[in-house]
């Protein structure tokens, strides 16, 4: 259960490796990890629940990240939740359509552990 | 037993080259017809559906058809404009491609056709148009042929098809950069820390199986093939394969049978044969038993 300043954090990915990465990143830090590896579960639980941020991996089984991403934008709930790409889709065209959709960073993939904490602790004011 | 075949109707990828040199493999883009007894599914719109279109004219058991498009970069849809059933009242033509609603594909496959580019827009077309929302599973029938759909490595959402004939499994993975991230992974494995190490190189074994599984046990696999390693080396990142990455995976997969798909369209015929060669060389030296063909086209495989 998560405390009062607990953040809760989301990561839409399907490589058991790269969680593990995100909970050795997160190590000292009050944070919640929410780890789902299908885009459709992520979209389920992100119906009822605001995090405080979400790392969205774009080439995923099922429903890519890009089309979660505009999904999950179209509810009010998540029209300014604060979402980074996290690819290894490092083309032009995916990171445009990724602004477009609001996606504040695009990481590319592979990444050291350090950057996914640096974007921790830029996003989540740590 | 019904009449179940393939077709390719347009070979390359990037832009026509209907050039002499060329026309052995052939100068049209991406477009492939399967088809069972009066069911026609195509995958892509190049400029192979053109021919396609003027000769489905002649077959009176033919009014109905599907497009599935793998994605909306020109070099798949640059045939539309130009596909003589759609502008024909008695056709019904039905589109699937990446989108979150048939609006998404609608505009997708109109954009092309709008002023100031093309002279008439879709709205012209006298065809019966049905764009296809995203089904709620993922599987789409039309008749006895069934597909499903998986994202691929290219840039924006693109698919690649497993498509059901006939107890076959065919794969059409037109546009694909087999194993980015792995070679990602290489080129900046030295600065990463021992635990980052060993977490990626699991990485790129979780990687590698995601490939295998996308094209795994295909009886018929059509897959980007665009560059030679020369080429490659240049143009890494720009979403499409080199054909020995291509070759090896379908191999590891224990794919039956390849078309390298996709050609470069400054590949003249000879390069393409050498291409040939040399991919039937790997396939030697691994002692697979893999059967590897350049698409070409007019080519016709019976399914």
């Amino acid at each position: 259960m998560a405390d009062n300043n607990q953040k809760i954090v989301v990561v839409v990915d399907d490589s058991p490796s790269l969680a593990t990465l995100f909970e050795r990143a997160i190590i000292d830090m009050d944070i919640s990890l929410q780890i789902f590896d299908k885009t459709s579960a992520a979209a389920e639980y992100l119906k009822d629940n605001k995090p405080d941020l979400i790392f969205m991996n774009i080439k995923m089984p099922g429903k890519d990240g890009l089309a979660t991403l505009k999904e999950i934008r179209k509810q009010p709930l998540h029209s300014d939740t604060l979402v980074l790409m996290i690819s290894s889709k490092d083309y032009a065209q995916d990171r445009s359509i990724a602004k477009e959709l609001g996606a504040i960073e695009f990481i590319t993939k592979p990444m050291p552990i350090q950057v996914i904490k640096d974007a921790l602790i830029k996003h989540l004011n740590f | 037993m019904s009449n179940a075949y393939l077709r390719f109707w347009g070979v390359r990828g990037s832009y026509s080259a209907p050039f002499e040199s060329h026309l052995g493999v052939g100068g049209n883009t991406s477009c492939v017809e399967i088809r069972v007894d009066d069911h026609v599914l195509l995958c892509d719109a190049g400029t192979g559906i053109i021919p396609f279109g003027n000769e489905i004219l002649k077959d009176p058991n033919v009014r109905e058809l599907m497009i599935a498009l793998t994605h909306y970069h020109w070099d798949h849809i640059c045939g539309l404009p130009f596909f003589v059933p759609a502008f024909i009242p008695d056709w019904k033509i039905k589109f699937f491609g990446p989108g979150d609603s048939s609006l998404d594909i609608k505009n997708a496959v109109s954009a092309q056709m709008r002023a100031p580019f093309f002279p008439v827009g879709t709205e012209t077309w006298l065809a019966n148009i049905e764009y296809m929302d995203p089904p709620e599973e993922n599987k789409i029938d039309h008749g006895p042929i069934s597909f499903t759909f998986q994202s691929v490595h290219h840039p924006g959402t693109t698919f690649g098809y497993r498509i059901h004939v006939n107890g076959k499994d065919i794969l059409y993975v037109s546009d694909n950069e087999c194993l980015f991230l792995n070679k990602a992974i290489r080129q900046k494995y030295a600065e990463f820390s021992k635990e980052e190490k060993e977490l990626y190189d699991a990485m790129q074994q979780e990687e590698y199986d995601a490939e295998l599984d996308l094209i795994k046990d295909a009886d018929i696999l059509i897959h980007d093939a665009q560059y030679t390693p020369e080429d490659y080396r240049k143009k890494t990142g720009w979403g499409h394969s080199c054909y020995i990455d291509t070759v090896n995976t379908a191999i590891d997969a224990g794919v039956k049978e390849l078309y390298l798909y996709h050609h470069d369209p400054n590949y003249d015929d000879d390069a393409i044969k050498i291409i040939e060669e040399n991919a039937l060389k790997i396939i030697d030296d691994r002692s697979s038993d893999l059967k590897c063909h350049i698409a070409k086209e007019g080519l016709t495989v019976e399914l």
